[in-house]
């Protein structure tokens, strides 16, 4: 039984499952405030029951201009998932209105990712500052609580070395820093980690962004499956932010050929895969493990 | 793009949310170079790629008063007047959180001062030392606004 249901999703229309899938992340992670989220909630409940839902433009809409108004309420100050959120609810909306639904979303997956990835992939090259060389990377192993646990089990440091290193990054300095008696310093360890992240990351947002704007034949566009897959795999193990991966693979999978079953099992299996490094810290279980 | 072609006359409204995600992110693009909105934030995609976050950025509040300057604190129901204005420090972000301020400052502060005559804000960024990782603070933006009498 569970494998014909398991048979019947793999079998669904992309477009149908792809947008299946963003419910299913807006009922995991609702967006909005403490009164938006339950109308968040509510409208992905819809979307997730109801085909006519979500074949209608007038739902997509609702919830495009909803993520919208989320924006606009706060800016400057919301991610940039609540920016892809509205793109896509957009593009699901246009999607409905158009003679040809599976295309034009399909067309709107690819294009939305390549751009999030391409602009991604300027920042950390290009324009900003303190990427390239690693300084991004050592600043928020040590600063950032949710890369504890994977910076204590990479770099090896004693706790209590870590969080004086801490107390340190988190420091705030109207101008030039005057440094402190006895004053910690990062090990090496710290910045060699750091340059692995460096070139890991770079390395794989570039990629995914070449292979998404490239115009790959038919029997090579499964590279740029497989290069988005392995960044949500990967990433949302460290970075605990589902939605933004979830909302990744929703478009991957809207503009995955149909034909290919098996990455079409992939995206739903890596899904999964977030929701378990999201809700079950991984590196926090292995340094209590190592720990104990 | 090969991925399914749109044809011509649902192409211009089908292109239209890859349009918005480009004019966003370019816009976001210009404001962070001319306004120092930070690179997290305002739909760029830059979330991830400096460690100047409005998080790690700070800001000073001062009531000055003839002959004397106080530093203020930011009360919890302007935190998200100040979350904004560290995102993005522009006049037009400042000025509202300012002008708050010096009406607090003139309702609540001590009778038996001076009346506050304006409100200082002070925008810091951060910078690490590449081997260090010590930081230091970058000022991004001072503006000075009167408080009028109501």
């Amino acid at each position: 039984m569970a494998w014909r249901a398991w048979s019947e999703i793999v079998g669904m229309e992309r477009a149908d499952l792809a947008l299946r899938l963003l419910a299913v992340g807006l009922l995991f992670q609702p967006v909005g405030n403490r009164w938006m989220r339950p109308l968040a909630m509510l409208i992905a409940a819809v979307l997730l029951l109801s085909e006519n839902a979500r074949r209608s433009a007038w739902t997509w809409g609702a919830l495009a201009l909803f993520a919208t108004v989320r924006i606009v309420l706060v800016w400057p100050t919301s991610d940039n998932h609540a920016f892809l959120l509205a793109y896509w609810c957009l593009a699901a909306a246009i999607a409905s209105l158009a003679a040809d639904r599976d295309r034009v979303l399909a067309w709107n997956g690819r294009a939305l990712v390549a751009g999030a990835f391409v602009f991604a992939t300027l920042w950390k090259a290009v324009l900003s500052p303190d990427f390239l060389d690693g300084r991004f990377f050592a600043v928020s192993l040590v600063g950032d609580p949710r890369f504890e646990s994977f910076a204590l089990l990479a770099t090896g440091m004693e706790r209590d070395d870590f969080l004086d290193l801490r107390d340190l990054v988190r420091e705030h300095t109207d101008g030039v820093f005057v440094p402190w008696d006895d004053m910690p310093a990062p090990p090496p360890r710290l910045f060699a980690v750091a340059r692995a992240l460096t070139v890991a990351t770079i390395g794989i947002e570039a990629a995914v962004a070449v292979t998404f704007v490239a115009p790959l034949a038919a029997g090579f566009a499964w590279i740029r499956d497989v290069l988005l897959l392995a960044f949500c795999a990967g990433t949302y193990a460290l970075a605990p932010v589902a939605g933004f991966g979830w909302l990744l693979l929703s478009m991957g999978l809207a503009q995955l050929d149909p034909r290919r079953r098996a990455l079409r099992t992939a995206y739903l299996a890596v899904f999964a895969l977030v929701l378990v490094e999201t809700r079950w810290p991984i590196f926090a279980s292995l340094v209590a493990w190592l720990g104990s | 793009m090969t991925t399914g072609r749109v044809r011509a006359p649902e192409a211009s409204l089908s292109t239209l949310p890859a349009l918005l995600l480009v004019a966003v992110a370019s816009a976001q693009i210009v404001l962070a170079r001319t306004e120092h909105l930070s690179p997290w934030s305002g739909g760029g995609f830059g979330m991830f790629s400096t460690a100047d976050s409005p998080a790690r950025r700070h800001l000073h509040a001062w009531a000055l008063r003839p002959g004397m300057r106080s530093e203020l604190d930011v009360p919890p129901e302007l935190e998200m007047l100040a979350r904004r204005a560290l995102a993005l420090p522009s006049t037009a972000r400042l000025r509202p959180l300012a002008q708050a301020l010096g009406r607090i400052e003139r309702e609540e502060g001590d009778p038996n001062e001076a009346p506050v005559e304006a409100i200082v804000l002070q925008v810091f960024g951060v910078t690490y030392d590449p081997a260090t990782l010590a930081p230091s603070g970058e000022l991004l933006r001072s503006i000075e606004v009167p408080v009028e009498d109501e």
